[in-house]
């Protein structure tokens, strides 16, 4: 191999190589942050909301006029809901995960703590609440019909019995004792008891530092004239219900509104919007990127197999063979390239610690400038291949031509 | 050394045959200085070329140094052509981007010898030439003729058994071109075999024997080698070397 | 002359399709990208009101735990409380001011052809129209009066009153909104908002408001707000008591026409917080800022750190097209010196030559450019099928479609001037073959 005649013929000339080494540098660089940036937000959009997404939905009345009686009105929908064919279960509740409204609280171990121990959402829910989201009970049980409390909006909610995700329950007792222990909601007694814990639900903010910290709470406490449901529909039988459901509700009732049915998956659809926004369009762009640096270099190598036939028949009639001459051009093409990359590794993590410095991204993982270093040398050698082929055809003869 | 009997090249395009070479027959024994010699278009130029194994030819026979050399394949006449054909074109064709070391360098890496070899050997045929001292220095700081005979010592780095130059002087003022064969006639004197091309007798004068060429065909075949007179050139009287 | 190098500039593009096609796709998907992420970054954070941006400033005052500050960066509270709100209205020390919140209410048409629906509106006070400067269609706002006497008037948007009343004036009808008839006093025109600036609170790119009602009159009906409602200790039980709360709910804005006045108003607002203080208020140190609306656009960052991020990688994709170009260009021009080497023979100097290059190399620029624009067009599609929230954001306006033009050739130029340089560098004589 002729790295050394290569590299110092190379020298002569630099523009060139320059002008192809800053592309691949550059274009290393923002690649292998844009793929950095991109699994991360694929990373997000991945985690579960801990319900269940296929088969549930939800939706909101809203009563008009005087004298409507909103609490009435979720007992006699529920009660509506539940006896429809195809549900497999239906609460009231003010939120669900994912849809970037709720109710946020602390908890604390004591009263009158000057800092919560932990910050969690409220999920007020009947006994078929859990059932509806359709989140998994793995200590202790469910709320009882009788523990559900009426409570006028505007009221304090102070539930008795609360259910939480194993998340906060560790949080709160990290020994894992956490069912039975009694907490507050308030600054003041009375105390909410533990009865169950649930495996996993996330809150309605998707960017919240306490994600994981849900609380079920046994009410039903209209909002104003307000009142929504969430419907767990069997299996495979939800865009169906969603309509008998729909219409059923729209007749039942006059005096209300009933708002657009929204699937969970609809909602996480949305929630995750921005993400997968920025991930197809950093996904666009790093084709677009790699695209014009492949085409670059084959203009380049193109242009300088031209500008070199003279030479490479000299070569030939010096006694290269064909694959010599493909050989010394994919030699050349690999030099370049690694120079370019050993600069764009160092642009890479430059890259990397600014994004770490401005918009709190976490560094950079070491493994993704050597796999841009491969991926990219490949690149090279791909899109050179093309010209040095050309190259390794030009004939010997080209050597006795007079200029 | 070299013997190409009834040689034909035809190029053929749709409408026209046209014959570059046609019944072209030469013998060139070892230790020969032959100049071919022609006017323009009578065919020198391809006879160089496929003496040289840069082309290939469609009818007649072509023994290089007992190889024949049909039927062998591009990989095998570049091997050929490699080790034992060496090259002096017209117009010096050294590679600028390189200095003199690696330009000579060139053929000795395509031949695969080590790289203690191939010093030694750059470094002689440098200073055969008279330009060792210039070994870093890039061709555009050489003179014409100075150039020519880098070229020169490209192709003798190889131990070639062939030498071919092609109008190795048309370039060059008098003076140098003066120079340039001298260096010639003393490789040849060292043992070389030379076949070069030329167009100008006063060149051709200077080989041992010529072979005119025109439209293709050779028309003055001489096969007896011209021993050069003692009292020339002072040297002993030569003997042929078989 | 200029002419005559425009002429070769474009006989040259067309002699050598594919350099050409390569060198102009190149800068047209660089300008593409690079001007597709700057029209939603110029749009989103342009100033929405500028002959008046820096009179409007949104009130912020600390009333937030002691233990615990609203924001760890030290910035206080996004929002205010029904008392402090009411106060400062009755105050009525800056030049205009209002404060509003969000609220979704039920309407009922009286036209039984149109089903009643949930329409999200605004709840504020008489001088919001004079200080955001809503254009009318039909009527106007209502007074001050109006907002003492607990009016039940309403302005309708255009769409509304589309949806309502088919378009017609409607001013003088009336709407009954949740059981309760309001008279229409104006109808608003076209009100195309890149955002709602006005409360970035409940999001900068949430849907339009459709309504306006008034402050004084939605709480007389004990109307919770639907925005954000953010409390640091249970407010207790009731409506009453939730009115008393430290809770905040409630934007609030003031016009304040002179720096003078601005400089009045903090010195009010200080005053204000002290006297709570005394009250047993406002525990934490004092925080009080009024920031202008661009401070405050920016402060809630309503151009957010994606669109930011890729602005930034669009202009490094750019340079490596340029980076492209110069090299595609270098190759056209190098192989281009036999007829610069004749050229010169014949007569041209240096000078000419570099007239002509730089001048082919802007054609290749103004041509990328018309391809970048085409591409930049489609790009904004891209945006607005991504970003749905985007519609009002990614247009071209005529600003844009200019400095994408601009931008496309002086690039070029500039990725042209080393090629061009080289090229005059030839030396006639090693050029014309003898």
């Amino acid at each position: 191999m002729e790295i050394r005649p290569i590299l110092s013929a190379l020298m002569r000339s630099k523009v060139s190589m320059i002008l192809i080494g800053l592309q691949v540098a550059l274009t290393l660089a923002i690649v292998c942050n844009a793929l950095f940036i991109i699994g991360q937000r694929l990373e997000r959009m991945d985690r579960p909301s801990g319900m269940n997404e296929s088969d549930t939905f939800w939706f909101g009345s809203n009563g008009f006029g005087q004298g409507y009686d909103a609490n009435a009105v979720q007992l006699s929908d529920l009660a509506l809901l539940r006896q429809m064919p195809g549900i497999a279960a239906a609460t009231s509740t003010n939120s669900v995960p994912m849809s970037n409204g709720g109710w946020s609280t602390g908890i604390n171990l004591q009263p009158k703590q000057k800092t919560s121990t932990a910050q969690t959402t409220l999920y007020i829910v009947d006994a078929q609440g859990l059932d509806a989201y359709g989140v998994k009970l793995v200590a202790g049980r469910n709320f009882k019909p009788e523990e559900i409390k009426t409570v006028k909006f505007g009221d304090r909610l102070q539930p008795a019995a609360i259910i939480v995700t194993k998340a906060l329950a560790d949080k709160l007792y990290p020994d894992g004792d956490a069912l039975g222990k009694q907490v507050y909601m308030d600054e003041e007694p009375p105390t909410s008891t533990i009865i169950g814990i649930v495996e996993r639900t996330q809150v309605p903010w998707v960017d919240a530092e306490f994600i994981d910290y849900s609380t079920f709470v046994p009410a039903y406490m209209p909002y104003g004239n307000s009142t929504r449901y969430l419907v767990r529909a069997e299996a495979g039988r939800r865009d169906e219900v969603m309509k008998e459901v729909e219409q059923k509700m729209s007749q039942s009732n006059t005096s209300r509104i009933i708002g657009k049915m929204r699937t969970i998956a609809s909602v996480r659809s949305d929630a995750y919007a921005g993400d997968r926004a920025m991930a197809i369009i950093l996904g666009t762009v790093i084709v677009a990127l790699l695209a014009i640096t492949a085409l670059g270099i084959v203009g380049m190598a193109s242009f300088w197999v031209a500008q070199r036939t003279r030479q490479i028949g000299t070569r030939r009639a010096l006694g290269a063979t064909r694959f010599d001459i493909l050989r010394y051009f994919q030699t050349e093409n690999f030099i370049i390239t690694t120079l370019g990359l050993l600069v764009g590794g160092v642009l890479a993590y430059a890259l990397s610690l600014w994004l770490m410095q401005n918009y709190q991204s976490p560094r950079l993982p070491w493994y993704y400038v050597p796999i841009g270093f491969v991926c990219l040398w490949v690149l090279g050698q791909l899109a050179v291949l093309g010209p040095a082929l050309r190259a390794s055809h030009v004939p010997p003869a080209v050597a006795t031509r007079n200029v | 050394m070299l013997k190409m009997t009834h040689l034909q090249k035809v190029y053929r395009t749709h409408l026209i045959e046209t014959y570059a070479l046609r019944d072209f027959s030469i013998h060139v024994r070892e230790g020969e200085f032959v100049a071919v010699t022609g006017p323009s278009g009578s065919g020198k130029t391809t006879f160089l070329n496929i003496c040289g194994l840069l082309e290939e030819f469609t009818g007649g026979e072509y023994w290089l140094d007992g190889v024949d050399v049909r039927g062998l394949n591009d990989d095998a006449r570049s091997r050929l052509r490699n080790e034992k054909i060496g090259f002096i074109f017209q117009s010096f064709n050294l590679i600028p981007d390189l200095n003199l070391f690696d330009n000579v360098d060139v053929p000795l890496r395509y031949r695969g010898f080590p790289a203690a070899d191939r010093k030694k050997r750059i470094e002689e045929s440098l200073g055969r030439v008279g330009l060792a001292s210039r070994m870093k220095h890039y061709p555009s700081e050489l003179s014409g003729g100075q150039q020519q005979r880098v070229a020169i010592a490209r192709a003798l780095a190889g131990s070639p058994r062939l030498l071919l130059a092609d109008e190795p002087t048309g370039n060059l003022d008098s003076l140098m071109a003066r120079g340039v064969l001298e260096l010639l006639e003393e490789i040849n004197r060292q043992g070389t075999t030379i076949v070069m091309v030329t167009h100008d007798p006063e060149l051709a004068a200077r080989a041992h024997r010529n072979v005119h060429v025109i439209d293709g065909q050779v028309t003055d075949f001489d096969d007896e080698p011209k021993l050069r007179n003692a009292a020339h050139d002072g040297s002993p009287n030569p003997t042929a070397i078989a | 002359m200029f002419g005559y190098y425009l002429q070769l500039g474009l006989r040259s593009l067309r002699r050598n399709p594919v350099l050409t096609t390569l060198m102009v796709v190149g800068i047209g998907l660089g300008i593409a990208a690079s001007m597709t992420t700057l029209t939603v970054l110029h749009l989103m954070g342009s100033d929405p009101i500028p002959w008046k941006s820096d009179k409007l400033h949104y009130v912020q005052i600390d009333n937030w735990d002691v233990n615990n500050p609203f924001s760890d960066d030290g910035r206080p509270p996004d929002q205010v409380t029904y008392r402090d709100a009411v106060a400062l209205m009755e105050a009525g020390k800056a030049d205009k001011q209002t404060a509003m919140f969000k609220l979704a209410l039920p309407i009922q048409p009286e036209n039984p052809e149109v089903k009643p629906f949930q329409a999200l509106g605004r709840v504020t006070y008489a001088d919001f129209f004079a200080m955001f400067e809503p254009p009318f269609a039909y009527g106007g706002g209502w007074d001050r009066k109006q907002d003492a006497e607990h009016a039940r008037v309403v302005v309708l948007t255009r769409e509304s009153n589309e949806k309502l009343f088919g378009g017609q004036n409607s001013v003088g009808k009336t709407l009954r909104m949740n059981g309760v008839d309001y008279s229409i006093v104006g109808v608003l025109a076209d009100w195309k908002l890149r955002s709602k600036y006005y409360d970035l609170t409940n999001g900068a790119f949430s849907d339009a408001d459709e309504f306006f009602m008034p402050f004084t009159t939605a709480i007389d009906l004990k109307q919770r707000a639907s925005g954000n409602n953010n409390c640091f200790k249970s407010p207790g039980d009731g409506w009453d008591a939730y009115l008393e709360s430290d809770c905040i709910w409630i934007q609030m804005w003031v016009q304040l026409d002179s720096p003078a006045r601005l400089a009045e108003y903090h010195a009010f607002l200080d005053n204000y917080v002290a006297e709570q203080k005394k009250l047993g208020r406002f525990p934490r140190p004092l925080n009080n800022r009024l920031l202008d609306v661009n401070q405050w656009m920016r402060d809630q960052r309503v151009v957010s750190r994606d669109v930011q991020v890729q602005t930034g990688l669009a202009f490094a994709f750019l340079i490596v097209c340029l980076v492209n170009t110069i090299g595609l260009l270098l190759a056209k021009f190098t192989r281009k010196a036999g007829e610069v080497g004749l050229r010169r023979a014949l007569g041209a100097s240096r000078n000419d030559v570099f007239k002509q290059f730089l001048i082919e190399s802007g054609v290749v620029g103004m041509t990328g450019g018309l391809l970048g624009l085409l591409l930049t067009g489609l790009g904004l599609l891209a945006v607005r099928a991504l970003y749905a929230e985007y519609k009002n954001v990614a247009h071209l306006d005529w600003s844009m479609i200019s400095i994408t033009i601009v931008l496309a050739i002086a690039s070029a130029l500039l990725a042209g001037l080393y090629p061009t340089w080289r090229a005059c560098r030839v030396q006639p004589a090693a050029q014309l073959k003898v």
